[in-house]
């Protein structure tokens, strides 16, 4: 299959444009040869399905853990100019801004005990799982000022601190929020749920920093070795799950009043400043604001338990960033050499800025803004640095973990819940899941191993590696 | 068999079967029930849905997603149901009981049903209605 493809050089691969009729520019990605022996067909053919969408610029581009998606394929970035671009719910997945944030701790390995009871206080606190609802009784005029205020409004309510706010991407705001957009069903699903983990691969990890790699920017970003880390994986919930399937159904619509010809449904768009454009965009953007909100307070409810356990300060235990992976913004690039606006569409991938922009944090500015990428369950996570070479090559983005390489139903008959979380506390790694069976789906050999994706961002200078983290615990819907 | 899961890395895609368009919705509604929870029975609880749009996979489309969305709202663990279709109209009772965290919580949450390569075919030989669904987990 890759014999019609055009390997450009080290890790990155061009699809021709002819490779699949209409399309407006070549597809680009990101493999070593190892990872493109085991590419899926289906993925490279949702990739070259984008570039055939109005207005898109330079390429539609995939990260090294690009996989066989809906619409998008997973790792797929791509930036729509506004005046002819589109905004497309396939470019960001039902799960809008699922993300994830790393803390520091001031913790340290050889101090650190009492795992398995941390383990088990953590999954008591955060609601987890299937079902799982949120013991706060959220209000839905609440509820609505949330939407408009993302992780600031958690922070005002006492679930965090103030200095929290500026280590989120995008201040974990998008002031572009609008609840008139956001529906009744959607704010229904919503009212239950903030403050939850959910299921599938989200998950609470306790971590090591086992390796630094870079230390002046680890230094930057408070990272030191044998340092504890918590990291947190998870997104909108309900609410943005509802927020896509409402839009898509109007955005279908919209795609044929637009004469817009499409190889895929799932690609429905609008144009960026159509009615259906704009009120799909502003809906997300209010999911995008649950989603920030709902890590703070997990984030929250985990750092009181530590600070119970290990009698350690609340306010020592500092956010270190907050990445969102499935998103659209409009962000400042350069392209022919001339700065311009532009929707960038990121699903399944991380923003990964370089040094000196504005949306950087300025602790972190000279440094260029932390990317986090969560290895799979019982594997290492990296913490990276953005580059000037993302910049150029990928509109400021990198991938946003390891990707899978075995389905679900393939992962559970090859391996065992029970078995596994054995062989995991063999290795000091302490599991806690809502079930056994969602262990075996996301055994660590259901997935790429994520240190060669990480090998090719940095081989592609996507992004750098900063730090290595190791897993020590993990709770898991 | 109704339906087959086909290999899918990240998400859930499934290949219904079935000898009419209602059954294909019901079989379609009872293979998605069989992802989001490992137990369940038919119960005494009850769930009307009516529903109409342009074309058979919209419906469909719509149809699961509503049966997520009241499954999540009213808190309920969907087991059966029982599908009228009458051209771009449907009607369907979802039959199920309360979620209990003790009996439910083993499954997945089934994020959305997407439009990817839904298309509902009917077979030139056995008369049969086919479609392969993707959900994103």
């Amino acid at each position: 299959m890759l014999e019609s493809l055009r390997k450009l050089g080290g890790v990155e691969w061009e699809i021709p444009i002819g490779y699949t009729p209409n399309m407006n520019v070549p597809g680009k990605f990101f493999l070593s040869d190892r990872l493109a022996a085991e590419v899926e067909e289906g993925a490279i053919q949702q990739l070259a399905n984008v570039a055939t969408m109005p207005g898109i610029v330079n390429y539609a581009l995939a990260m090294p853990d690009i996989h066989w998606g809906y619409g998008f394929p997973i790792g797929g970035v791509a930036a729509f100019s506004p005046d002819h671009g589109v905004v497309s719910p396939g470019g960001v997945g039902f799960d809008i801004n699922c993300g994830v944030r790393l803390i520091a701790t001031p913790l340290r390995e050889d101090e650190f005990d009492n795992r398995r009871e941390l383990i088990e206080r953590l999954f008591r606190a955060v609601p987890t799982g299937v079902g799982a609802r949120s013991p706060m009784k959220l209000a839905v005029s609440e509820l609505k000022q949330l939407l408009v205020e993302g992780a600031s409004w958690a922070v005002e309510h006492g679930f965090g601190m103030d200095a929290d706010l500026l280590h989120c991407e995008q201040e974990g705001r998008m002031e572009e929020a609008d609840i008139a957009h956001v529906s009744e069903k959607a704010l229904q699903r919503g009212i239950p749920q903030c403050g939850t983990l959910g299921s599938g691969n989200h998950f609470l990890e306790i971590q090591v920093a086992r390796e630094i790699v870079d230390r002046d920017a680890a230094a930057a970003y408070g990272i030191a070795e044998g340092q504890i880390c918590m990291m947190i994986h998870c997104g909108s919930r309900g609410l943005g799950h509802q927020v896509c399937t409402d839009h898509l159904k109007v955005l279908e619509q919209a795609t044929k009043r637009y004469g817009i010809d499409l190889p895929d449904r799932q690609l429905a768009c609008a144009p960026l400043h159509s009615s259906e454009g704009e009120a799909y965009f502003s809906a997300m953007a209010a999911a995008a604001n649950y989603a920030w909100a709902n890590r703070q307070m997990i984030m929250h409810t985990a750092r009181t338990v530590v600070a119970d356990l290990y009698g350690v300060d609340y306010g020592e235990m500092h956010l270190v960033y907050d990445v969102a992976h499935n998103v659209a913004k409009f962000e400042e690039h350069l392209v022919d050499g001339r700065r311009v606006e532009l929707c960038v569409h990121r699903k399944g991938a991380t923003r990964a800025f370089g040094p000196d922009r504005p949306e950087v944090p300025q602790a972190y500015r000279a440094t260029g803004q932390p990317v986090i990428i969560p290895g799979s369950m019982g594997t290492s996570s990296y913490l990276l640095k953005g580059t000037e070479i993302a910049m150029e090559k990928s509109f400021g983005s990198t991938c946003h973990g390891a990707g899978r390489v075995l389905s679900r139903s393939r992962a559970k008959k090859q391996y065992r819940g029970s078995t596994l979380k054995k062989e995991l506390e063999q290795r000091h790694i302490v599991v806690r899941a809502a079930s056994d069976a969602v262990i075996a789906e996301e055994a660590p050999g259901a997935y790429k191993p994520s240190d060669e994706v990480v090998r090719v961002v940095d081989a592609a200078g996507l992004s750098r590696v900063v730090a290595r983290l190791e897993p020590l615990g993990v709770i898991k819907g | 068999m109704p339906f087959t899961e086909l290999e899918h890395t990240a998400d859930i895609l499934v290949r219904v079967n079935a000898s009419s368009l209602e059954q294909l919705f019901a079989e379609a509604a009872r293979a998605m029930f069989s992802f989001m929870h490992e137990q369940r029975k038919k119960g005494s609880f009850s769930r009307t849905l009516a529903l109409e749009a342009a074309d058979r996979e919209t419906l469909l489309h719509d149809f699961l997603s509503e049966l997520l969305y009241v499954a999540e709202v009213d808190n309920l663990v969907f087991s059966d149901v029982d599908v009228s279709i009458s051209g771009s109209a449907l009607a369907a009772t979802a039959y199920g009981e309360p979620f209990d965290p003790d009996v439910h919580a083993e499954g997945t949450e089934i994020k959305g049903v997407s439009y990817y390569g839904l298309q509902i075919r009917k077979d030139e030989q056995d008369h049969h209605y086919r479609v392969e669904i993707l959900f994103d987990v």
